[in-house]
């Protein structure tokens, strides 16, 4: 290696502050729970809601599904969301960022669609798809679609100037321009949206599961509020965080992968 | 000729025959033509039943929204209903901003307290807002406290992060000036960092007022009797599409308008802020 490592020397103290932290937010949980300063139907400790989790692999009961199964159609439709929003998405904004026409036809409906919230959509959408497994998809479509477009747009506009205008020195067709040089200039940024949207799908699924669900991990929160039952709805957001970032770190790790033959 | 970092751009503006090809290609011809195009569609689309009797026809919704701003709905009038979101949003977006961007500061500038702060912000950050929703009606009940609690839980973590990452991302060269210049520590946080971590606490704000937008619908969808979210779930129960589709079209607005807000606010507090404009 050319360069030498340096390592920089964080006090004792700082580390251990973190750890402390840490500690000091479960155990003030776990005691305000324990000494009843709010009551059980309100909030349960962690260790509660940990005892819950191991149960919850192998019961059924009183929401009806096991967490895997839970886990599982919660996946499910955020990635069906997903998908079809990337599939959609980022080629409209690339197309939008380049060709005059595909902007000007489709950015005035993009804006008008863009202010509305996703939760916005549900009542509409019950009435168009009814209350199963497609509304959701489509809620989570609607969230997920909006930075992919407005990404891959900003991507293709940041396209460095002098390489088009290089390459229609050369005689390049419009459209080698924007295969050629466009598109792999907006690589990154269209990346970038991966995550975002990721975040926006993840976020709207517990809207989409707040329209009727039978199952699902947005379900168990609202089952559990519904039963009155604070463990369970501290599980279930839990469970929704701890998803959620493990799916960011798998797609991270993808971006890596396509990314690392692209300079920056 | 625009001048940005060590880019130089020529404008150049041609004046090119009026020709049937430079009228299809001009921009606000095709706004309009595609404006009027999504408006003919949504009509044909709600004339045809494509969704059953689930999609209203535009002057249906423009008419109910009409009817709206003088028959009280549940005791408020359209105005009214905006007023009840709006105020939500203002006090729990108030709130939270006054927090976060503080502690945000102040987590970027003093390890300390990021040490303190950071991890048990990396602990709650991944769970969606709307996930609280549940939670806040268990502690507060179905009240005014528990939408403004979601509101604050929402915005609270672009407006810290916004605030935090805008303070370590100023550039170093800037501090350098500062410091040749004789500043203290004191200085640098005044003159530099605040000033330069600035648009980023307000791209911050920026994305906490959409977030709120979503989270104050939420919680209205779930228990409220007033407010934009309400009209749109009281639309659905009495099945009136009409009145979904006008309570969307006046949030579409509301956001828009609030978004534009904060755009002008920005340019008004910072504007040494780089336009950079691509076109």
């Amino acid at each position: 290696m050319a360069y030498e490592q340096v390592k920089v020397k964080t006090p004792f103290i700082l580390r251990l502050l973190p750890v402390l932290s840490i500690i000091a937010f479960f155990g003030t949980w776990q005691l305000i729970v324990d000494w009843e300063i709010v009551p059980s139907t309100m909030l349960a400790s962690p260790s509660q809601v940990f005892q819950l989790f191991l149960v919850k692999w192998t019961e059924v009961n009183p929401d009806g599904a096991l967490l895997s199964q839970h886990i599982w159609t919660s996946v499910q439709e955020a990635f069906a969301g997903y998908l079809l929003a990337l599939l959609v998405g980022i080629p409209l904004g690339l197309a939008m960022g380049w060709f005059v026409v595909v902007e000007g036809l489709s950015r005035p409906i993009f804006e008008m669609i863009r202010p509305i919230p996703p939760v916005a959509w549900i009542p509409l959408v019950i009435f168009w798809f009814g209350i199963g497994i497609s509304g959701k998809i489509f809620i989570i479509w609607i969230g997920g679609i909006v930075p992919c477009v407005i990404n891959s747009y900003e991507g293709v506009r940041m396209t460095n100037p002098t390489l088009i205008q290089m390459a229609r020195t050369y005689g390049a067709t419009d459209w080698q321009i924007f295969r050629q040089i466009c598109i792999p200039s907006a690589l990154p940024m269209v990346f970038g949206a991966l995550q975002i949207a990721l975040a926006c799908c993840w976020t709207n699924l517990v809207a989409a599961e707040l329209l009727a669900a039978d199952r699902g991990l947005g379900f168990l929160i609202t089952m559990g509020r519904k039963l009155a039952l604070p463990d369970m709805v501290l599980l279930g957001m839990i469970m929704i965080g701890l998803t959620g970032v493990v799916i960011g770190i798998i797609i991270n790790y993808f971006e890596k992968k396509l990314l690392a033959g692209i300079r920056r | 000729m625009v001048d940005i970092a060590n880019e130089i751009k020529l404008q150049v503006t041609e004046r090119s025959p009026l020709t049937l090809a430079a009228v299809l290609k001009n921009r606000w011809f095709l706004y309009g033509a595609s404006t009027l195009t999504f408006f003919w569609i949504w009509d044909a689309a709600a004339v045809a039943r494509i969704f059953s009797s689930g999609l209203p026809r535009p002057h249906e919704v423009a008419l109910q929204l009409w009817r709206m701003l003088f028959d009280p709905l549940a005791g408020k009038s359209l105005l009214g209903h905006i007023w009840a979101s709006t105020q939500r949003i203002l006090i729990g977006f108030t709130i939270a901003s006054l927090v976060a961007v503080p502690l945000g500061l102040a987590m970027a500038l003093n390890r300390y307290v990021n040490a303190v702060v950071k991890p048990l912000f990396d602990l709650l950050k991944p769970m969606p807002p709307l996930a609280w929703i549940s939670i806040a009606i268990l502690w507060f009940g179905i009240g005014e406290t528990s939408k403004v609690f979601i509101i604050i839980i929402g915005t609270f973590v672009p407006c810290l992060l916004d605030a935090y990452n805008g303070v370590r991302l100023v550039e170093p060269e800037l501090y350098d000036v500062v410091r040749m210049l004789g500043g203290k520590r004191r200085d640098e946080i005044i003159q530099v960092c605040f000033p330069a971590a600035f648009p980023a606490i307000f791209a911050g704000l920026q994305i906490a007022l959409s977030i709120a937008w979503s989270c104050v619908l939420a919680a209205e969808l779930v228990s409220a009797r007033s407010g934009l979210g309400f009209i749109i779930i009281l639309g659905m129960n009495l099945s009136r599409p009409a009145m979904v589709v006008g309570g969307m079209v006046v949030i579409a607005l509301i956001a828009w308008a609030m978004s534009q807000l904060v755009s002008a606010l920005e340019r008004f507090v910072c504007p040494w802020k780089r336009e950079i404009d691509n076109r």
